[in-house]
């Protein structure tokens, strides 16, 4: 009978308590040293052919009959009115078919980054202010080329230091200083000013952070399509579910007439949570036109429009005992937020609960300026605040004449400091210790004491703390065909993380069949029940759990019928490989019983349990980064990384090992290449695009060697996983900025550390 | 001399080994002609601009980018598209290697990847790292899976052995 | 992108009568297809010379090196006589961009590529466009010129045409009044007031083959970028030298991504003619070269990098 419980959730350090309902019995965790044949085993992803065949459809690559496609059309001014739009033109061009303005879309009222699906009030270049459906896409090209548009110009601020200045123009009329809130979030615990006073040495630094665009290789978009009044959206997101909702809250319609389906998503990164116009106007356009509506961004749309990870100018001072006891942490940051923001990304985060500090001050702010507005970026405020916390304490030990990592060793926490609990697993140590084997950290040199070579190599390093334990509500349901094959059904969804392959892999091992019996449908609200949104890192730890469950279910009746087809006790059949036993006697085969029952489908269902109320579930690790710096060139190579990440019990070493590299190398291209270019006069970003956003390339790609911690968290849930999305780019920026600073004897405070700064800082050196 | 356009002009590309009748402006990529036209949705339309790497097919063996190719170029040529790799449903030894060596997450520049990788061993079978790291260097990846990519590769190459 | 009509020809002969200023040729597409994409340029007519097969060739013979237009950047990387002869040029070429633009992108395209500023190419009408401002000049220019030589504070962004200008490569281009012959350095010009271009090249011409005269013992490209691969230059450096016993003669310098056009360093070059170049005189030479150079607001770092690079070209070549 299903059961209602009331349990904590920490997503990205929002807490928040949850009724949850609960079915069946929680299975009791597998443990430490549980003997399993299929999960943390390494395996190919299961959806692997689909997507090395060109057979994985996308959103971007649906096509019905039908379909007609649109073009968001941007603005060219960052801060104006539109006093005349006039789109006669465009509409008389052959093969267009609608054309949208805030002039004649729906009226619909939206929350957060958009008041209303178009509007005349333009706070960014880029912003969508209008939308031309056409029967081709080059068609509706020529068409939006010809939509006639008249500003009248404001004033702009598209600089975040100038938007703090007393005098600087509004970028949203009721916020006067240009701060989220009004006013900066202030975090205290004991007293910093005692803190300071005891301590014998203190290091200030002041870091800086460029906004960097998430570029998912799938833009954003959707296509709509009705049949009758039965509404499927295709769309590019982190949750399928809450597209569902998201459509059937905003355009009135019953949750069981919308079907939202994402199957195979091109990257996410954090950017792509349900609640955007476009989705309404290609639903709305579709039911009008009657014909499926494709509305995708372009690749300059995606990085103007639809989010990034707001640079920062961050302050840190700490203060320490002569042994190296933290004594304060004070912490300033500002995150820039474009021209709306929903929420401030955790800056303190890091210097708040990543080491052991009984006083610290935090206060940060959003600053709103007229950017196109910020969105969470795969784990948003860490990866920045780790640079600022992780530079301040190099520069620390640099004062206390210590060892960096010795540093650190002597302040991991006890307990989580924000929660006032013990943590349910903090292997940091162990993180510490082969990772600083692993890269050779007793190579590290003094900072300054580099060679006048052409060539300077650093080594740093960097910690890592994080949430990703997930919680309820998360659902999944099985089902045993005639053929002993078995399905997976729940409506999460893989953005190319792994998940279809690990929750295989959880079923197969529950339930006793080969993998390969086992497949797995996410990402349709009619193919499964609910999955959460995969974002901060919960999906593993949320899902794997779920479907644990339910496979457990299942294998309860499979049992339950063979003991009555056979007569035997229930409790004395197991199932192994694809095979049943009693005891140790071979029975038959699943299969051969599936056959034998004819046309008959057995079910199991399954959910996540509570999260424990006595524990905070996080992950934690460390990475260590070796650099070489061409002084010719000012270009920074990172020779390798060693990562050392717990993320819980491995449920895929492969896929566990794809997840980190793709933090760290996304990390590395923040601290290196990655930055949006703004003309702050003018209010253009002037590198939309992945010719001067520059991406890492193959080449920039170091040796990485990943550390398995793998040790199950077994106070987490059933199966002692949590999540690995995010972990693995939190540190990395951190780490090379401080082996930078270490092979070239002086800090590049400001990422990324292109030729330039480097250049520059060893001129002035 | 032969004259196409401005409007719409019947074409016939060679797709994989098929002849494929197509009415096409001549402004009309490679990329959206494949895409659109020919629903062969493998070649990814990503940055448009000759940036990325995630259109890359290959036109009489060469790795291009097709969003940078007009489609009235490709008459008389061979287009080869990741559609094209598979033979009777069992997949490339360099797709299966992808597949083997976790060389993708979202797979969207996938495509391009193994398209790029097929030309570099046709013409150097057994590359050396920095050779396939030179050779890769027009697909770029944006999860990250280039470690993955770069053993796909070397371990494809040994798996053909030497070729003559 | 604007419609336009599609013209194949055989042979280049066919091309010329096809050209004025509403019609473009179409080679290897890499920059033209951008163009017309973001809508800077709009023929009416597109003349494909790809399938022009009397255009595609590398031919060494005692007169020096003969490359046909449609020549690839990856033919010339990949041909030996070109690396073993004429280094700079194999390297600049296999520093460009990547491996597909190299097998696609042409050196007549390469030597025709139009400025890559962000304001160009983005939604400004800006000087070189035909408009009034150079929007860089007071803008972002941290990838623009140290060396100011018209309005437009743009950098000239292929790589291989100032390893030809080390070699004092000539271009041979066909229009109606039949062939001329003029050298890469004449031919790439600072855009003015009336051509807003970073070349010479007129509507109704074609750039047929180009002519390196017999190479000099040794030559270097060095090309320094904000990433490992496939970026433009943020400064580049061509030299090519005879070195003859242990001394340095025939010393060509030219910098890559410092102005509208390559720039010879002819001081510099002065400076290490005929000299034993010692680190030390690298990296005088380097001094020497830069001069001249005037940073804008963004780009100081360009003028220790584009020091660096001519003091390590110079002792890579002496270091053969």
């Amino acid at each position: 009978m299903p059961k209602v419980v009331k349990t904590t959730i920490n997503v990205e350090g929002r807490v928040s308590e949850q009724f949850a309902i609960v079915e069946g019995a929680e299975l009791p965790p597998w443990g430490e040293h549980e003997e399993l044949g299929i999960v943390g085993y390494p395996a190919p992803r299961i959806d692997g052919a689909a997507r090395v065949s060109g057979e994985a459809r996308y959103t971007y690559d649906v096509q019905l009959p039908g379909m007609v496609y649109g073009r968001l059309v941007r603005a060219k001014q960052a801060s104006a009115k539109i006093t005349r739009i006039d789109v006669r033109k465009a509409k008389a061009v052959r093969g267009v078919v609608d054309v949208m303005t805030y002039e004649n879309v729906p009226d619909i009222e939206m929350s957060g980054r958009q008041t209303r699906l178009l509007s005349d009030d333009v706070r960014f270049a880029g912003q969508t202010i209008a939308v031309v459906v056409a029967v081709d896409p080059y068609v509706a090209a020529d068409a939006a080329a010809l939509i006639e548009v008249e500003y009248a110009e404001r004033p702009l601020v598209a600089d975040p230091e100038a938007a703090l200045a007393a005098d600087a123009v509004k970028v949203q009329p009721d916020k006067p200083n240009n701060l989220l809130n009004g006013k900066p979030r202030i975090k205290e615990r004991g007293d910093v000013a005692a803190g300071f006073a005891a301590a014998d040495e203190i290091a200030a630094v002041t870091v800086r952070t460029p906004t960097a665009l998430h570029n998912a290789f799938e833009t954003h978009g959707c296509v709509a399509h009705w049949e009758g009044d039965q509404l499927t959206i295709y769309e590019s997101t982190q949750h399928t579910f809450g597209v569902r909702e998201f459509a059937a809250k905003k355009l009135e319609l019953p949750m069981s007439k919308v079907r939202a389906v994402s199957t195979f998503m091109g990257g996410g990164f954090g950017a792509k949570f349900p609640g955007s116009a476009y989705t309404l106007i290609a639903a709305t356009t579709a039911k009008r036109l009657r014909r499926p509506v494709h509305l995708m961004y372009d690749r300059e749309g995606e990085n103007l429009e639809t989010g990034n990870r707001g640079q920062t100018l961050q302050q840190v001072k700490i203060g320490a005992r002569r042994d190296g006891t933290l004594t304060a942490i004070e912490y300033s940051g500002i995150s820039e937020g474009g021209a709306a923001m929903g929420w401030l990304p955790m800056l303190e985060g890091p210097a708040s609960m990543m080491y052991r500090c009984p006083n610290f001050r935090s206060e940060t702010s959003g600053v709103l300026t007229n950017l196109g507005p910020m969105a969470a970026f795969r784990a948003p405020g860490f990866v920045e605040g780790m640079v600022g916390l992780e530079a301040a304490m190099d520069e620390l030990a640099h004062k206390l004449g210590m060892d960096p990592l010795e540093l650190r060793r002597k302040n991991i926490p006890d307990t989580d400091q924000l929660e006032e609990k013990p943590f349910s697993s903090l292997p940091l140590d162990e993180c510490y210790t082969r990772g600083a084997a692993a890269i050779g950290w007793e190579r590290r040199s003094q900072p300054g004491s580099q060679s006048d070579g052409r060539y300077r190599r650093g080594i740093g390093m960097a910690s890592q703390i994080w949430w990703g334990g997930g919680g309820p509500p998360a659902y999944a349901e099985m089902l045993l065909n005639s053929d002993g094959t078995a399905t997976v059904m729940t409506g999460t969804q893989d953005l190319g993380t792994g998940t279809r392959t690990i929750l295989a892999q959880v079923a197969a091992e529950e339930l006793g069949l080969p993998l390969e019996q086992v497949n797995v449908t996410v990402g349709d609200t009619l193919q499964g029940p609910f999955g959460p949104a995969s974002g901060g890192s919960v999906t593993t730890g949320s899902m794997t759990p779920a479907v644990r469950s339910a496979a457990n279910d299942l294998r309860n009746n499979l049992c339950d019928i063979v003991a009555q087809m056979r007569d035997i006790p229930q409790n004395e059949i197991e199932i192994r490989g694809g095979m049943i036993y009693r005891r140790d006697q071979e029975l038959a085969s699943v299969r051969e019983i599936m056959r034998k029952l004819g046309d008959v489908m057995l079910q199991g269902t399954g959910s996540r349990g509570p999260n424990p109320d006595d524990v905070s579930v996080v992950t934690s690790g460390a990475q260590f980064a070796e650099v070489e710096v061409d002084t010719v060139t000012g270009l920074v190579r990172v020779l390798k990384i060693v990562a050392a990440h717990d993320s819980g019990r491995i449920m895929n070493p492969q896929t566990f090992n794809s997840q980190i590299y793709g933090g760290i190398i996304q990390g590395m291209g923040l601290a290196l290449t990655e930055q949006r270019i703004v003309d702050t006069e003018r209010g253009a970003v002037l590198n939309p695009n992945l010719e001067f956003y520059k991406l890492p390339t193959i080449a920039d790609v170091p040796q990485i060697e990943n550390i398995l911690i793998d040790i199950p968290d077994t106070k987490a849930n059933s199966t002692g996983a949590k999540g690995a999305g995010e972990p693995g780019i939190i540190p990395t920026a951190a780490a090379i900025a401080n082996a930078v600073a270490d092979a070239l004897g002086v800090r590049v405070g400001t990422l990324p550390i292109t030729p330039p700064r480097v250049l520059e800082a060893l001129d002035a050196q | 001399m032969i004259e196409h356009g401005p409007h719409k002009t019947a074409i016939t590309l060679e797709v994989n080994g098929l002849p494929q009748f197509v009415d096409v402006e001549p402004r009309r990529t490679l990329l959206d002609t494949l895409r659109i036209d020919l629903g062969l949705t493998g070649a990814k339309l990503v940055c448009n601009m000759g940036n990325c790497g995630a259109c890359t097919v290959l036109v009489d063996g060469v790795a291009v980018y097709s969003c940078l190719t007009l489609a009235v170029e490709c008459e008389g040529k061979a287009i080869t598209t990741i559609e094209g790799l598979a033979q009777d449903g069992v997949l490339h030894p360099l797709q299966q290697a992808f597949v083997q060596h976790d060389a993708l997450q979202c797979g969207f520049c996938t495509p391009g990847q193994v398209l790029a990788a097929h030309a570099l061993l046709a013409r150097n079978p057994q590359p050396t790292e920095a050779e396939v790291v030179a050779g890769m260097a027009g697909n770029l990846c944006r999860c990250g899976a280039y470690r993955g990519i770069i053993e796909a590769v070397l371990s494809a190459a040994q798996q053909t052995g030497p070729q003559q | 992108m604007q419609p336009f009509i599609h013209i194949d020809v055989a042979n280049s002969e066919e091309v010329i009568p096809l050209l004025d200023a509403r019609s473009r040729p179409l080679a290897g597409g890499t920059d033209m297809l951008p163009l017309m994409k973001e809508g800077i340029v709009a023929p009416e007519r597109l003349i494909n010379i790809k399938r022009a097969g009397d255009l595609r060739y590398i031919r060494a013979d005692e007169d020096g090196l003969h490359i046909g237009a449609l020549t690839t950047l990856d033919e010339l990387d990949r041909h030996p006589d070109v690396r073993r002869d004429y280094t700079t040029l194999a390297q600049a070429a296999a520093e460009a961009a990547s491996p597909q633009l190299r097998n696609m992108a042409t050196l007549g395209g390469n030597l025709l590529q139009q400025a890559r500023c962000w304001y160009y190419r983005g939604d400004f009408h800006c000087w070189l466009k035909g408009g009034e401002l150079c929007h860089a000049r007071d803008g972002r220019n941290e990838y623009h010129a140290i060396f100011d030589q018209s309005p437009c504070v743009a950098v000239y962004p292929s790589d291989p045409p100032a390893a030809l200008m080390a070699l004092e490569a000539n271009l041979r281009i066909v229009g109606p009044q039949g062939a001329r012959l003029v050298p890469v350095a004449e031919f790439l010009q600072p855009p003015s007031a009336e051509r807003r271009t970073l070349h010479t090249l007129a509507p109704n011409e074609l750039i047929v083959e180009v002519h390196v005269p017999k190479g000099p013992s040794g030559s270097v490209y060095l090309k320094a970028m904000d990433r490992a691969t496939w970026a433009y230059a943020l400064a580049s450096v061509a030299v090519a030298a005879n070195i003859r016993d242990g001394r340095a003669h025939n010393v060509r310098i030219v910098l890559g991504a410092v102005s509208n056009r390559p720039i010879r360093a002819l001081a510099a070059e002065e400076l290490v003619e005929g000299q034993l170049i010692t680190p030390e005189l690298a990296r005088r030479a380097g001094e020497t070269a830069l001069a001249a150079a005037r940073a804008l607001e963004h780009n100081h770092y360009k003028l220790p990098l584009t020091r660096n690079l001519v003091a390590q070209a110079l002792r890579d070549i002496m270091a053969g």
